[in-house]
């Protein structure tokens, strides 16, 4: 068990837990194996800054709120990793480990470079799938809280009836409330712009099949432009 | 195979070993004997298990929370019953997931039985004929499963069943 927050292995290490593959600024991530399934552990480490009980008390809400998201996703039809246990005492996800898979962060660099074009057929219809995917999140007043493109997978080999398999719920909440809602949809579209250069027709692709399919998109995606319109160098006026 | 050992990558040192019979005539008798805790071992509806990674799943959480003096319910082949079930009420759990008087057949999960005594024991006590682990399946009521653990089908358009009932057993705590 680690003393404190402080990393003491890094990434390709084998420590008791399993190999770290990623060091973030909330929590580890862990590759391992239960029961023979191929697993990620997910640990939240202690941060010594805190008061030691308020410490415990957010990195539990935040536990709680990550598996809570999960399967609150997977009921309405999402794709999610599975959660096998949650080990309370030491802050750990154990979830399954979605392999073969790659990032809809690589497939849309790997499509693009490959056909060639900035909008082919594949990226188009990969756009109504995440669209789908966000309206049914959001109508059941999920807020993923992190969306980018590398918290999207697709199972290979990527075809048309690919689901797109959404992860990482932890910065998630439950909220009916269509600013936050917008704004998760902001933190996509920033993200995605800025990753994938020319994609501006992709993400409205994203947008549109959003408006068709959410029940409150109207209301969520007014919400969308007025967060466009804060922001660093941006006048509110208007 | 007659019967089935794991061993649990989070526990190394426990063992948990699986056995399923049928023919059975004294469920009744067995039930009144686990509750005057002459029956060491955990006896479970065959028909509300898909695989024996459920009962795995069970098992892992109860050995956490005994180790962790959190257990909810009185020792720890209560508490993988308990675990089974999606809600947090225990005596709902147990009807559920444990024997009733008129089955059958049940899923013996008995636990760290490293010389096989305490199956040996158990089969003593059933009156029925240990068949192969491998007949599980035959005894899964899906439909039972899906209203149990309340699964609509939309759900099921991108999981399995037994992911469903998984994520339910493991996510049960939160919220």
């Amino acid at each position: 068990m680690e003393p404190d927050g402080a990393p003491t292995s890094s990434v390709g290490q084998t420590c008791d837990v399993g190999e770290l593959i990623k060091q973030g600024a909330e929590a580890r991530v862990y590759s391992t194996t239960f029961m023979g399934r191929p697993t990620i552990v997910k640990e939240r480490f202690k941060k010594k800054y805190r008061h030691p009980t308020l410490d415990k008390k957010l990195t539990h809400r935040r536990t709680t709120r990550e598996v809570t998201a999960i399967l609150r996703c997977r009921k309405s039809g999402i794709c999610t990793p599975t959660v096998y246990f949650v080990d309370y005492e030491s802050h750990r996800i154990y979830m399954e480990n979605i392999e073969n898979s790659t990032t809809v962060r690589d497939y849309i660099a790997s499509e693009q470079k490959e056909t060639q074009e900035t909008n082919p057929e594949t990226l188009v219809s990969l756009a109504q799938k995440i669209g789908t995917l966000l309206a049914t999140m959001h109508d059941n007043d999920v807020i993923h809280g992190d969306l980018t493109t590398s918290n999207m997978l697709l199972r290979q080999p990527v075809d048309s009836s690919s689901p797109v398999v959404l992860i990482d719920f932890g910065l998630s909440s439950v909220s009916g409330l269509h600013e936050d809602k917008g704004v998760d949809l902001y933190v996509l579209e920033r993200a995605f712009l800025s990753t994938h250069p020319n994609t501006e027709n992709i993400f409205e692709h994203i947008l549109v099949t959003y408006r068709k399919k959410s029940k409150k998109s109207s209301d969520v995606l007014k919400k969308l432009d007025e967060v466009r319109m804060r922001g660093r160098k941006r006048s509110m006026i208007g | 195979m007659a019967s089935q050992s794991y061993e649990l990558e989070l526990f190394p040192n426990c063992k948990v070993t699986l056995a399923l019979f049928d023919g059975v005539e004294n469920c009744q008798d067995l039930k009144r004997c686990i509750m005057e805790g002459k029956v060491d071992a955990a006896l479970l509806n065959v028909s509300m298990i898909i695989e024996p990674f459920q009962v795995l799943v069970s098992a892992n959480k109860a050995f956490h929370v005994q180790q962790h003096g959190k257990m909810k319910t009185r020792n720890i082949n209560s508490e993988i019953l308990f675990n089974l079930s999606p809600t947090n009420n225990i005596s709902e759990s147990f009807k559920r997931f444990g024997v009733s008087n008129e089955d059958k057949s049940l899923l013996a999960v008995v636990l760290n039985d490293s010389n096989g005594e305490k199956l040996q024991r158990l089969t003593e006590q059933v009156e029925g004929t240990r068949i192969d682990m491998n007949q599980l399946k035959d005894f899964t009521d899906e439909a039972k499963i899906k209203k149990v653990y309340k699964i609509q089908d939309t759900e099921l358009t991108n999981s399995t069943l037994l992911d469903a009932v998984i994520c339910r057993m493991a996510t049960k705590d939160a919220s």
